[in-house]
C-alpha cells in the first residue's frame, strides 16, 4: 500500500529555463545544421537530415535506458517517483523514435532509393519501437497504481536489452543500414570535423528538448499522484 | 486473474520476442542479402525470389534512358553477378559504391532484379574544393 505522497518535482523553478534552453538549443542546431554544416561530398545537401536522425536516436536509446533505470528504481524502492520517471521518459522515447524513423526513411528515399526495406536496422528499431508501445498500452490494462507500475517496471527492465542489438545488428549481418560512423570500435568518427561539430551541437540540443520534455512530463505524472493519493487519504 | 494471465502472456511475449530478435540476428541463416558467393555456393534457384549485395563493378554500369535498359556487374570480389534492371537506378548507384537488388535468376545466370538500391558507406566529408558532390554528376 503506498503511503507517502509524491512531492512536486523539485525543479519549480528550473522547468521554464529548460524550455528556453531547448528552444535556444535547437535555433542554434538549425542553423549550424543547415547553414553552416559543409555539404557531403556523395550525398550532397540530403545527408544533413543525419542531424536530426542520429540526435533523436541517441536520445531515444537514453530514455529507454532511463526507463529502465526508473523501472528497477520502482522494483527496489517502490516510490510512485521512478513511475512517474518511468512513464515520462518512455513517452518521450516513443516519440523519438517514431520521428527518427520517419526521418530515416526521408533520408532513405533519395538515398537508398526505397521508402522502407526489412534490413536488420530497420527491423530491430521497429521492433523496439512497438515494444516501447507495448509498454505505454501495458500500463492501460490496470488501474491500480501498484500492479500498474510493477508490470510496467518488469517489461522496462527486459526490453532495454533491444538497445544494444539495434545499435549492433548492422555488425552483426548484412545490412543495407551503413556501419556505424560515431560509435564504433576502433577509429575516430568517421565524419569531418566540422560536421561532427556540428552533431555534437545538435545532439546537444536534442538533450535539451528530451530533459525539457521530460520534466514537464513528470511534472503532470507528479501531480496525477499527488491528487490520487490525497483523493485516496 | 484474468487480467494476471494476460499481464503474464504479454510479459513473456515481450521475452519471447526479444529472445527471438536477438538470436534471429546472431544466426547467419536470417539474412537481408546474399552475396553473390554466397548465392552460388547455396545454389539460389532460378525463379526463385532472391536479395543480393554487393559492389557495383567498376566499368560495368549503363543505363539507356531510351530503352530503359540497366546493367551492371554486382561483385563481392570473388564472384560476379551480371545484374539487369528496367528504370533509371538511384542517383547514388555508382560504380565502386555499394548496392543491394532484388529480383530472381534467370536461366542464363544473369539476375533481373526488380528492385536496385543503392547502398553508402559510413563515411561523411565535403567534397574537396572544386569538385560536385557526386550524386548529382550524372
Amino acid at each position: 500500500m503506498i503511503e507517502t505522497t509524491a512531492a512536486p518535482f523539485p525543479t519549480i523553478r528550473v522547468r521554464p529555463w529548460l524550455g528556453r534552453l531547448a528552444i535556444a538549443g535547437s535555433l542554434i542546431a538549425t542553423f549550424m545544421a543547415l547553414v553552416w554544416a559543409p555539404t557531403d561530398a556523395v550525398q550532397g545537401d540530403v545527408y544533413r537530415i543525419i542531424y536530426v536522425h542520429v540526435p533523436l536516436a541517441w536520445l531515444a536509446y537514453l530514455a529507454f535506458f532511463v526507463v529502465f533505470l526508473a523501472s528497477l528504481g520502482w522494483l527496489w524502492t517502490k516510490r510512485p517517483w521512478f513511475d512517474a520517471l518511468a512513464v515520462a521518459s518512455a513517452e518521450v522515447g516513443v516519440l523519438f523514435t517514431g520521428m527518427f524513423i520517419v526521418a530515416g526513411s526521408i533520408w532513405a528515399k533519395p538515398t537508398w532509393g526505397v521508402w522502407w526495406t526489412w534490413d536488420p536496422r530497420l527491423v530491430t528499431t521497429a521492433v523496439m519501437f512497438m515494444m516501447y508501445v507495448g509498454y505505454l498500452l501495458l500500463r492501460s490494462l490496470s488501474t491500480d497504481f501498484s500492479r500498474r507500475a510493477t508490470r510496467a517496471a518488469v517489461l522496462g527492465v527486459i526490453a532495454v536489452i533491444d538497445i544494444p542489438i539495434v545499435h549492433l545488428s548492422v555488425l552483426w549481418m548484412n545490412s543495407l543500414h551503413q556501419l556505424p560512423t560515431v560509435l564504433r570500435a576502433g577509429g575516430s568518427p568517421a565524419l569531418d570535423a566540422s560536421m561532427g561539430m556540428t552533431l555534437g551541437i545538435c545532439v546537444i540540443a536534442f538533450t535539451l528538448v528530451y530533459f525539457a520534455f521530460l520534466a514537464e512530463r513528470m511534472s503532470i505524472e507528479l501531480d496525477r499522484q499527488r491528487r490520487m493519493f490525497e483523493a485516496r487519504a | 486473474m484474468g487480467a494476471r494471465r494476460v499481464l503474464l502472456i504479454a510479459v513473456l511475449a515481450a521475452a519471447v520476442l526479444i529472445g527471438f530478435v536477438a538470436v534471429q540476428n546472431l544466426a547467419s541463416s536470417a539474412v537481408y542479402y546474399l552475396t553473390p558467393t554466397e548465392a552460388r555456393d547455396r545454389h539460389v534457384a532460378t525463379g526463385t525470389a532472391a536479395r543480393l549485395g554487393g559492389q557495383v563493378e567498376t566499368g560495368s554500369l549503363r543505363y539507356d534512358p531510351q530503352t530503359r535498359d540497366l546493367r551492371f556487374v554486382l561483385t563481392d570480389g570473388t564472384t560476379r553477378v551480371s545484374v539487369i534492371g528496367t528504370g533509371a537506378p538511384p542517383s547514388l548507384l555508382r560504380e565502386g559504391a555499394g548496392a543491394v537488388v532484388e529480383g530472381t535468376f534467370a536461366s542464363d545466370g544473369t539476375f533481373r532484379a526488380t528492385q536496385v538500391i543503392a547502398k553508402h558507406d559510413e563515411q561523411y566529408a565535403p567534397p574537396s574544393p572544386g569538385a560536385t558532390p557526386s550524386h548529382q554528376t550524372p
